[in-house]
């Protein structure tokens, strides 16, 4: 096939949401026959790039040409039809539909029977089968896509996005869940598209495939375009100096002193296919930071360590105690709290009030003899805005209504309340905005003051090297490294926690 | 300008009672012995046996759950209580009457209990929706209620035991005392109880309830054991009523207990909702129905009417909740 090259160029967008700038000023141009990389943290603004091309969102202002010419484009649908697809990490396949049908889902072919149109079945597996033939994936396009595994899943995906024949295709991260030669099969599909003119956008984590894959490599930070470099002056340094710019360690307070009264260890902690022989110890007010990329087990470490899901054998012992981590309940009644990385989900209880929330963990302690005062809830509940300075127009409205920042502090505030020992926070920072994340810090510090130990899950590497006193470094499952803030650059972090195990 | 605020915020957050009180003040005008003490004690009568359900019913929903068994559970109760009592009271042992009937109804309420923890255990422990194991119990109960009584009203009771479901006490029928004793007992309960928070809290997000540390499984079992004991109370009260246990009774009350609770703004997605609600709700639905009554209304329309303010109520909930979000 030889179609001219496609090329896609954005001109000035500009993304506001209420109290943040997700993108400002973005100008770049990402021509057809090449392997475009996008880079940068969470919340850098590469989802809401990608949104604004496919048409998911509209821009608050900035233009979109394609192959040269400025488009307005309504719809998801709209860009579709124009050939611009996005897949995207989580895969979207129907898993009772047979592969073919899930390619083809929304346009199966038809043919007229008694003068109705029904779905021409032949139509559809012998389509189906051309254009996975035509990606040389070989998959039986009759099998129900449930039963297919995660990197043949992800051959459909770009199958069915081939379908529309696209000019311009987004992958979002899609090796993440792929092994290694599956991987390899995606890189030489990508290429075989590439070649064929089409404007391939290629996001990841993993810095270590850019030089496989990537042609170019184009960096967004905090909304803004860093830049574009030829994957030939993409050294290590290059990328993280134009993922992090300049970082200092800005805020790390100095009375922040190691602790060295012991407080808990986890012993030989395993759950099968997540995490493996994890052992680590843990010092009274402590702040230990977990990194480790997505996948690595980092969240499922700290999930079974609170009793959130269960672990199949290890132990903790927390001052001499020693505990099996069954069911929430039992860690908190033992001084443990929990503040989980989906805090919309699993943190809150969005339809209830901010006051409801923040007492929700410590009811047995606000309670007398089962029943609530309002003068004890009201005493709680203000001292928790007062500490944590959460902004709230009105504690008896339902918290969904606070921005993320505050409704984070809503969660650390409902575990504060219950005074526990041990607080595990997963991505207390994710999608909170610059002033927020400050005060996270702050609390974080304040509680290790008080003694209170905390183990932090975040992948923003260098909010780690600023608010830890330790490092683990996990990888695949496995505790790799221990490490100090003040003996690693981000730069030797964030390569142990690339580094593939041969 | 005030007034029209005021206004608009009782519109928003009170809209039921005042239509409520409209409806009161038209039927006053137009249905003749609509506004008489008798009548009203009467409509409060009328109302107390479904209505000391629909308060249990309040909680199950709002803990995301369902009980599609409570019809059939209080006709199961009541045929329980008249065959026990029979037992009691001759054929197995000879009690005399009255500690007869107390030991019936105390092992009647326990059973109604166990039932509504059956329904959780089904819940928390194996995953079976509560609308299925209800389900089934409705089928099952009301097939234990004929089986117990061989398909015929059992009539063991005395005189005087119309006393609970037909007797008057300072003026007030007693069903309709019961019924406001459950509604304080559950307003108190839902608001000022620590268990009541975990309700509402396992309802609107039972991930996020069991990660504060709730006890989930022990709050959806309790729940259900406190309505399909109420359920078991209402049936006590009918089989004094109508001084039987029949098995034939409360066929459908599920679907009227339900559409009280509704009506009075409870979320069937769980999480939202007041027992205050359902007690103008269950008002509402009497209201209507003994308006209809004294003015002749044919019981055909009555139902129609019926249905079509469930409808109404549950659109003007969602507009309500509509308007503050924006």
């Amino acid at each position: 096939m030889t179609t001219p090259p496609h090329s896609l160029q954005t001109i000035s967008l500009r993304k506001e949401y209420p109290g943040t700038v997700a993108l400002n000023d973005v100008s770049v141009t990402f021509s057809g026959g090449k392997i475009h990389a996008l880079i940068g943290k969470n919340g850098a603004g590469k989802s809401t790039l990608v949104k604004i091309i496919a048409v998911a969102t509209r821009p608050t202002s900035g233009t979109l040409l394609i192959d040269g010419n400025p488009v307005a484009l309504r719809s998801p649908h709209d860009a579709l039809q124009r050939g611009i697809i996005a897949v995207h990490q989580e895969l979207s396949l129907v898993p009772e539909l047979t592969v073919a049908e899930n390619i083809l889902l929304g346009r199966l072919p038809e043919k007229r029977l008694f003068g109705q149109s029904v779905i021409d079945w032949n139509a559809v597996f012998t389509r189906a089968d051309e254009i996975l033939q035509s990606l040389d994936v070989h998959i039986d396009v009759h099998a129900p896509a449930g039963t297919l595994g995660v990197a043949q899943q992800q051959s459909v995906e770009i199958a069915k996005a081939m379908s529309y024949n696209p000019s311009i295709l987004i992958l979002d991260e899609p090796t993440s869940a792929l092994a290694q030669h599956e991987t390899e099969r995606l890189f030489s599909l990508l290429k075989t598209l590439s070649a064929r003119g089409v404007v391939l956008l290629y996001i990841t984590h993993r810095l270590q495939e850019l030089k496989e894959i990537a042609d170019t490599v184009t960096a967004l930070r905090n909304g803004l375009l860093v830049g574009t470099i030829d994957i030939t002056e993409a050294t290590p340094s290059a990328i993280v100096q134009m993922m992090f710019g300049e970082t200092i360690q800005r805020s790390r307070p100095l009375d922040l002193a190691a602790p060295i009264e012991p407080f808990l260890e986890v012993r030989s902690f395993s759950r099968k296919g997540l995490f493996h022989d994890v052992n680590f110890q843990l010092k009274k007010g402590e702040i230990l930071g977990i990194a480790g990329l997505l996948g690595s087990g980092r969240t499922e470490l700290l999930r079974a360590l609170f009793g959130a899901d269960p672990a199949d054998s290890g132990e903790i012992i927390m001052e001499g105690r020693h505990i099996r981590p069954e069911h929430p309940q039992q860690m908190r009644d033992l001084g443990v709290a929990f503040t989980p990385e989906n805090r919309k989900d699993q943190g809150l209880v969005q339809l209830l009030s901010t006051r409801v929330n923040l007492c929700l963990a410590s009811l047995q302690r606000i309670a007398t003899h089962g029943f609530l005062t309002a003068d004890r809830e009201h005493q709680i509940v203000q001292n928790n805005v007062r500490d944590l300075d959460i902004t709230v127009a009105d504690t008896d409205a339902p918290v969904t209504y606070l921005s993320g920042g505050n409704q984070q502090k809503v969660v650390v505030g409902k575990w504060l309340n219950t005074n526990p020992r041990l607080v595990l926070l997963d991505e207390p920072t994710r999608g909170i905005d610059v002033q927020a994340k400050q005060q996270m810090f702050q609390i974080i510090w304040d509680m290790s003051r008080r003694g209170i130990s905390c183990i932090v899950v975040s992948s923003e590497l260098e909010e780690l090297l600023d608010i830890c006193h330790r490092i683990l470094i996990m990888r695949q499952g496995r505790i790799v490294d221990d490490v100090r803030p003040g003996e690693i650059s981000l730069e030797h972090l964030f390569a142990a926690c690339m580094k593939e195990d041969a | 300008m005030k007034t029209d605020d005021r206004f608009r915020r009782l519109f928003r957050h009170g809209i039921l009672e005042v239509i409520l009180v409209v409806l009161c003040i038209v039927l006053a005008f137009t249905a003749s012995g609509f506004l008489t003490p008798d009548n009203l004690l009467n409509v409060l009568r009328n109302v107390s046996m479904q209505g000391v359900i629909a308060f249990g019913m309040t909680m199950v929903i709002i803990a995301g759950e369902i009980d599609l068994s409570v019809g059939s559970a209080v006709a199961f109760a009541g045929c329980l209580t008249a065959f026990l009592t029979q037992k009691l009271s001759g054929e197995w042992i000879a009690l005399p009457l009255p500690l007869a009937i107390a030991v019936s109804i105390i092992i009647t309420l326990a059973v109604g209990y166990t039932i509504g923890l059956f329904t959780g255990l089904m819940r928390t422990r194996y995953q079976v929706p509560s609308f299925i194991t209800t389900l089934a119990l409705m089928t099952g109960l009301s097939g234990a209620a004929e089986l117990i009584t061989n398909g015929f009203p059992l009539t063991p009771f005395p005189g005087w035991y119309n006393y609970i479901g037909g007797g008057y006490l300072v003026g007030i029928p007693f069903p309709a005392l019961i019924f406001l004793l459950t509604f304080g007992l559950l307003q108190v309960l839902m608001n000022y109880t620590s268990f009541g928070r975990s309700v509402y809290a396992v309802g609107g997000n039972a991930e996020a309830a069991r990660l504060s540390g709730i006890n989930v499984p022990r709050v959806k079992s309790r729940v259900l054991g406190i309505t399909a004991l109420l359920a078991a109370l209402s049936g006590v009260m009918v089989s004094s009523e109508i001084m039987s246990g029949t098995p034939t009774t409360a066929k459908g009350w599920e679907l009227d207990v339900i559409a009280a609770v509704i009506i009075g703004g409870t979320s069937l997605m769980g999480g939202v909702g007041r027992i205050w609600g359902t007690m103008i709700g269950v008002i509402f639905l009497g209201v209507i129905m003994n308006g209809m009554t004294l003015l002749n209304v044919s019981e055909y329309w009555q139902h129609v009417v019926r249905g079509a303010i469930i409808l109404v109520a549950v659109l003007l909930n969602l507009l309500q909740k509509e308007n503050r979000t924006t």
